[in-house]
């Protein structure tokens, strides 16, 4: 059966052979799908043409009505997946602001993989590009973006065996190279980001668990902070299955980053102290701390 | 169908989905269940909670995977990253079959992460029936394909959906995941009779039904799986096993989840149809 047309449906997009090749079906298809929303919530008059090319009516819904189901339920399911992920993002940008970016986001990159877990892989770089859209708290919505797919990355990112502690303890620090669990983060901060999404994650509890006594709906905050004075220096990693912050200092961090960088021990150490004002015989004793806690909490491998 | 070939020669009775709200109540009253069905995609990380989890969770339990995004109607080819991915996850759950969708999902590298309907061509099916092969190769598994639910038909289409499916499972050689909602979900949107479909599928190759209920809207119905099962989609669930016989069978419930015991005692109701019925050849359903 040929498509058929009537007056008031826009042109057909004629198909080169008939039937389709299932590929351009499915080219067509998508392009449809991937098309935003209107205001209202309904499939873009733009794909009328393709969707009386492609689908038939009923006696219910026209061609376009029935496409415009695929086309809601594909913004529906993204964007759902993507706030779930970007929660402290939307609450910095507030929800016209996230919504707008969120559409500008998947209508530039799509989904390039099966999982929707990589949904927002390329979101910093978005947001790096693309100040205009996060404005007046562009710095904030990179840091917030970089601290939430951290998130992602510590809640099932790969876990490399730990190193054996003999190895450490009988290989020279100048020959011994270590490694940081490929699902840790490390960042430098202008704002107290893991704050910021504590704070949240309180006013999420509160109105869960008001949420049967109180009727009317609470207005939604926008999260707001101003950066500190110094740097935080920021460790998004996992424990016991759960994902954490953990605040580190400065040369702790710069230390991490040099092993992680593939210096050895002894470098690594020499990197991180280069400039800090702490006292040798305090350094060496905070080294010695801060590896016990990292051997602990399973951060060092091979 | 009893034990065959399409659910490697098992007996699985009747299993719910494996949903997060459900973890600590499963993993705390060890409940019985004749198994649980996982979502494939959920488990497939590297490494933390979902795997720990589901290791647990195999200690004391069978377990059948069904993936949503292998998308065996895809003009490509299927995508060999997830498909090692998904063999080493198959290797962890030792899952005795491995079912996945009849739809498409994605083209040139973009995904839409929806189970997409397809044009029932003479193409589609040779692509289809290629796809499930090699999946079936590499994976070392007997493979089920489910009907999905679907709201709109193409012009192009060239026969009825249960034509399509019998064509292209005859041709990959493999099983059915016969999805009874979905076939009444499609019956009410597209204006054919469920019983029609039932009734014209390869029933020695049904390995196994699903069960779940749907959402009625004033112009069509949408595949929720929100609600218990409802009257109608008993009664084809009555129907299917009148054909294939006693067929493992599993209830999904996968949004406004309620507590284990009432998605459990949703699923047990399967039973009731279950031990009577004998099975039918060469006659008619009403």
């Amino acid at each position: 059966m040929k498509p058929r047309v009537t007056a008031s449906q826009a042109t057909v997009i004629p198909f080169p052979t008939w039937p389709p090749k299932l590929a351009a079906i499915q080219r067509s298809m998508l392009q449809v799908l991937s098309r935003p929303l209107t205001r209202a919530d309904g499939m873009t008059p733009d794909s009328a043409a393709e969707a009386a090319a492609l689908v038939t009516p009923n006696d219910r819904l026209t061609s376009f009505e029935r496409l415009q189901i695929y086309n809601q339920q594909y913004w529906w399911r993204l964007l759902g997946a993507f706030g779930e992920d970007f929660r402290g993002l939307r609450g910095v940008l507030g929800q016209r602001k996230f919504d707008k970016l969120a559409i500008a986001y998947l209508k530039e990159y799509g989904s390039t993989s099966w999982n929707l877990r990589d949904l927002g892989q390329h979101l910093e770089k978005f947001v790096r590009e693309n100040t205009a859209l996060t404005a007046p708290d562009a710095r904030l919505a990179v840091e917030m973006v970089q601290v939430e797919w951290a998130r992602v990355e510590a809640f099932d990112g790969t876990e490399k065996p730990a190193v054996d502690p003999q190895k450490i303890a009988r290989t020279p620090p100048d020959r011994l190279r270590l490694s940081l669990q490929p699902y840790i983060t490390l960042l430098e901060l202008e704002y107290p980001i893991d704050d910021l999404l504590g704070k949240l994650k309180k006013r999420d509890t509160e109105s869960l668990s008001n949420a049967v006594s109180n009727d009317r709906p609470q207005r939604s905050r926008r999260l707001v902070a101003k950066p500190g004075s110094t740097r935080i220096h920021l460790a998004v990693h996992r424990a016991d299955y759960s994902v954490y912050f953990k605040r580190l200092d400065p040369e702790a961090y710069r230390l991490l980053i040099a092993l992680k960088n593939g210096q050895s021990l002894e470098a690594a150490c020499e990197e991180a102290f280069r400039n800090s004002t702490q006292l040798p015989e305090n350094a060496i004793q905070n080294v010695q701390s801060w590896f016990a806690t990292w051997m602990r909490l399973g951060w060092l491998c091979a | 169908m009893p034990a065959s070939r399409f659910n490697a020669f098992t007996e699985y009775g009747i299993g719910i989905g494996l949903r997060l709200p459900h973890y600590q109540h499963i993993l705390e009253k060890k409940p019985v269940v004749d198994w649980f069905e996982i979502i494939s995609e959920n488990y497939m990380v590297e490494s933390g909670r979902p795997l720990q989890i589901l290791d647990q969770i195999l200690e004391q339990y069978r377990v059948v995977q069904h993936g949503v995004s292998m998308y065996f109607c895809n003009a490509d080819r299927p995508n060999r990253d997830h498909l090692k991915k998904l063999k080493a996850l198959t290797r962890r759950t030792k899952t005795p079959w491995l079912s996945d969708h009849l739809c498409w999902g994605s083209i040139d590298g973009r995904y839409t992460h929806d189970l997409l309907p397809v044009p029932y061509t003479w193409e589609a099916i040779e692509k289809t029936a290629r796809n499930i092969c090699e999946v079936q190769d590499f994976l070392e598994l007997p493979i089920a394909v489910e009907n999905v639910s679907s709201y709109a038909e193409f012009h192009a289409s060239e026969m009825s959906e249960w034509e399509f499916l019998s064509e292209v499972v005859e041709r990959a050689d493999c099983g059915i995941l016969l999805d009874v909602n979905n076939i009444y979900v499609s019956s009410r949107n597209h204006s054919f009779n469920p019983l029609d479909y039932v009734e014209n599928v390869p029933h020695n190759r049904v390995a196994q039904i699903h069960i779940a209920g749907h959402t009625k809207y004033e112009k069509y119905i949408l595949d929720t799986h929100d609600h218990p099962v409802l009257d109608p989609v008993w009664e084809l669930y009555n129907a299917a096993l009148l054909r294939s016989g006693p067929t493992a069978t599993l209830l999904e419930w996968d949004d406004k989840i309620p507590s284990f015991d009432e998605v459990h005692n949703e699923a047990l109701k399967a039973k009731n149809f279950q031990p009577r019925v004998p099975i039918l050849k060469n006659t008619k359903l009403a």
